[in-house]
């Protein structure tokens, strides 16, 4: 099998010193990988620089052959790659159906420029966006703003979706939900990489498991061995131990 | 030529301790005055009119002057209290110095309007020949702006500075320290104003005459650029970047011996192209960048 | 004070264009552009060179001035603000001073400090519903009317007007939606040295031309924009409206020459009550 995405020994961080020191992950196609570890270990840092919003000081990012190291964030989507940020991540002022018309307006690709941005495809995973499309976004729930995020990254027909904590903050019910459009849009041929707290619904749905701790991969499994392990909890939250004692 | 340049190193000693107010409200407190010409006017108008019209001496004058800046910024700052957003602070401070420009404009009653002020006093005026005094207000001047520095480096070393200095740098700090972060806005803004004041009677005792075309937004520019000029907000550099200034300035009133054709009017739009041309330039292709610039630098020995 | 309320609604309705053009440039750009004074004196010499010295109708030479100001600002955006833009908003607070003082001046320079005015021929005065208007008025309110419903059109219907909403409102998250920004800054100096350009010469046309007729409309243009909400094009309108009528009203009990200290204490008074404006959402920076 093929690998869509490949983060190679991937150096990042805000001013002096790395946050990243050294990432290597790869995504499978069609699978889903997500990445679990404790706060400050650098998994948003990781997504926000495989978006382009941070610079990749050393090492690369390939996806499906191509580098998309030197390339800015508009140019990464064009590429195929979405993302969801965890927060701040719709246009709260503008409607919901402009929400989720902007990413495709700007396409370089015409043929996807034209056309709908609803596809009844995306209706049928979103059910409860329609009914709101002329509300402001900033009005929404929590959880369906989550949805309309989630959304509007899949308008544009993404190779990769990266998600991240895509639970965090919501109620039960919304949480299972997102999981299970998740699952769907994985179905549907979507290669997925996302970061979640919530690392055993996250797992779950998933094929592959990292674990990150400090600014380094301590560990890569299959999810299902990571989830049959009795001290999952202790696997992540050892690290935070572990490192609060070291700092 | 002596004269000249007797002359100018007066206006150099009150431009840098208006630059140097211009460095403290920005660089210890992070308010960007912007409303600079109106409060130097404020400055300058209240020095002279407590001597023309309230009949106080020199001396007095310039303490009220100081005082009645300070006091005017310190309402500016309380105002905008709850804004800790540079924009707003930005905008009210441009907004209340053309007020301030408006009132020494239109109260004919109190500044003569466009004609001004004239007959202005000057400290030990009619003690000191005329001849000589020319070298006492240079001396004034020059102990003054040492004053001014030396005052500014003992705030900046005094434990009120030391906190400032670690509210700027630490987000955590400030946030846990929440209303006396405020009123440490209001107090350094207030101080600076105080200075404002100073260099506003200076400029009244070296002119003599006063009128509300003198405090155009222009003066914003020279403040700035000398703050920039100087660079790294070290005192030293601010004084040197005013003096630059204001030497280039006063020599580009020359220009009028040699282009001829222009008439006076024209002269002054290019004098003032060249000083915004010039403050964008500055601002482009200093590489150091402007937030490290401000940081007002102190040496602890 | 019905007739004074008029003219205020008048004063307000020149402030729109401008102060809608400060409100997207800080959306987009995250500064408060102190230029935008200065850029409607030149705009508007610009079209009094083509109006009067070449004679051409007041109309067409606006319209050539509009498109070729909004180009204008793209080259001028392209040497000055351009290097500053991660900068921080101070430091293009004060190169937009410096450029406002290049402008106005390239301005005095040219035409020199005389009061100059379009040509256009005098009409009477008429009267409707006991309100005395004259035909420069009306035209203002025509003017400005149908370039808000065109800039209303543009923000809501527009693939630009909508970017350039997304992006004043969350520019990060406009650069991972794939929206190019240097583009949507690029459309939003042009559309705002239209607007400019226009309400330059209604400002013009109201008054006079001189070298300061701009920037003396700067404090109730911010004012206008911080009412509405800095970044919020509606709220412009309305603060802009706002604005116009209570320092026109005002004047019955200040001093006209004080007009500018009405929408100063407008500043003040949202400062401390509302900072986010009437209608504005405390926005995010980078």
């Amino acid at each position: 099998m093929s690998d869509i995405l490949v983060i190679k020994e991937l150096h990042a961080g805000y001013g002096e010193g790395d946050i990243l020191k050294g990432i290597d992950i790869t995504l499978p196609a069609g699978r889903v990988v997500t990445i679990i570890g404790p706060n400050g270990s650098g998994k948003s840092t990781l997504l926000k620089t495989l978006a382009g919003l941070l610079l990749a000081r050393r090492g690369d990012i390939v996806l499906k052959e191509q580098s998309l190291r030197d390339l800015s964030p508009p140019r990464r989507v064009r590429a195929g790659l979405s993302y969801v940020p965890q927060e701040y991540n719709i246009f709260r002022n503008l409607t919901v159906l402009e929400n989720l018309k902007i990413a495709r307006e700007f396409m370089a690709d015409r043929k996807m420029r034209g056309g709908t941005a609803i596809s009844d495809e995306l209706i049928e995973l979103f059910p409860e966006l329609p009914g709101k499309f002329k509300a402001r976004a900033g009005n929404l729930s929590g959880g369906q703003r989550q949805m309309l995020a989630f959304a509007c990254a899949l308008t544009v027909h993404p190779e990769v979706l990266m998600l991240d904590e895509p639970s965090a903050g919501l109620s039960p019910k919304y949480m299972t939900d997102i999981f299970d459009t998740v699952k769907k849009v994985n179905a549907r041929g979507v290669s997925v990489l996302m970061v979640e707290q919530n690392a055993i619904e996250a797992l779950r749905i998933s094929d592959t498991c990292v674990v990150m701790a400090n600014g380094h991969v301590r560990l890569t499994a299959l999810a299902n061995q990571v989830l049959e392990m009795k001290d999952l909890h202790s696997l992540y939250l050892g690290d935070a131990k572990e490192e609060a004692v070291a700092s | 030529m002596i004269s000249f340049l007797i002359l100018i190193s007066t206006v150099v000693c009150f431009s840098a301790i208006l630059a140097l107010a211009l460095n403290f409200q920005w660089g210890l407190g992070g308010m960007v005055n912007f409303g600079m010409a109106g409060l130097y006017a404020l400055g300058t108008y209240s020095c002279a009119l407590l001597m023309l019209k309230g009949g106080a001496n020199t001396f007095f004058a310039t303490l009220g002057a100081m005082a009645i800046v300070a006091a005017a910024c310190g309402v500016i700052a309380l105002v905008t209290l709850r804004v800790t957003e540079e924009d707003y602070f930005a905008i009210v401070t441009l907004g209340v110095g053309e007020m301030l420009r408006l009132v020494a404009l239109n109260e004919d009653w109190l500044t003569k309007g466009a004609l001004g002020l004239t007959g202005i006093p000057r400290p030990l005026g009619d003690v000191i020949a005329p001849e000589y005094y020319q070298y006492f207000l240079l001396g004034l001047s020059v102990a003054l702006l040492a004053g001014t520095v030396w005052f500014l480096n003992v705030i900046a070393r005094s434990p009120f500075g030391r906190i400032m200095r670690a509210l700027r740098e630490d987000d955590v700090v400030a946030a846990t320290l929440g209303k006396h972060v405020l009123w440490a806005r209001v107090r350094i803004f207030a101080i600076g104003g105080a200075i404002i004041g100073l260099a506003g009677s200076l400029h009244g005792f070296y002119y003599q005459y006063i009128d509300p075309t003198q405090f155009s937004n222009i003066v914003i520019a020279y403040a700035f650029m000398a703050v920039i000029a100087g660079g790294r907000g070290a005192h030293q550099g601010v004084i040197w970047g005013a003096a630059v200034v204001m030497v280039l300035l006063e020599g580009s009133r020359f220009m009028k011996d040699l282009i001829p054709v222009l008439d006076s009017d024209q002269l002054a739009a290019i004098r003032i192209i060249i000083i915004g041309i010039g403050l964008i330039l500055l601002l482009v292709f200093r590489p150091q960048g402007f937030m490290r610039e401000y940081r007002l630098q102190v040496n602890f020995k | 004070m019905l007739q004074t309320a008029f003219n205020g609604l008048v004063t307000g309705i020149i402030v729109t264009l401008p102060a809608l053009a400060v409100t997207l440039l800080f959306g987009v750009l995250k500064f408060p552009n102190f230029a935008v004074g200065s850029m409607m004196t030149l705009a508007a010499y610009l079209v009094f060179a083509l109006n009067v010295q070449l004679g051409w109708p007041l109309v067409i030479s606006t319209a050539v001035v509009a498109v070729a100001f909004g180009g204008l600002l793209i080259a001028i955006d392209y040497v000055t603000f351009k290097p500053l833009r991660e900068r921080g908003s101070i430091t293009l607070m004060v190169a937009s001073l410096g450029l406002g003082f290049v402008l106005e001046n390239i301005a005095r320079l040219a035409y020199g400090n005389t009061a100059r005015s379009f040509a256009i021929e005098l009409a009477r005065p008429f009267r409707f519903l006991d309100i005395r208007m004259n035909r420069e008025q009306m035209i203002t309110i025509v003017v400005s009317t149908l370039a808000m419903l065109a800039m209303y059109f543009l923000l809501t219907r527009m693939p630009i007007g909508r970017a350039m909403r997304a992006v004043a409102d969350n520019p990060a998250l406009a650069l991972v939606r794939g929206i190019e920004s240097p583009r949507i800054i690029r459309w939003t100096w042009f559309i705002a040295g239209m607007l400019l350009a226009v309400g330059g010469v209604l400002i013009g046309m109201d008054r006079a031309l001189e070298p300061p007729m701009g920037s003396s409309y700067l404090v109730a243009v911010f004012a206008a924009a911080i009412l509405g909400g800095l970044g919020s094009p509606l709220g412009a309108f309305i603060g802009a409206l706002v604005i116009g009528i209570v320092s026109e009203l005002a004047t019955l009990v200040i001093p006209p020459n004080y007009r500018i200290g009405i929408p100063l204490c407008v500043i003040a008074l949202i400062l401390i009550f509302r900072p986010q404006g009437l209608f504005g959402q405390p926005y995010i920076r980078k």
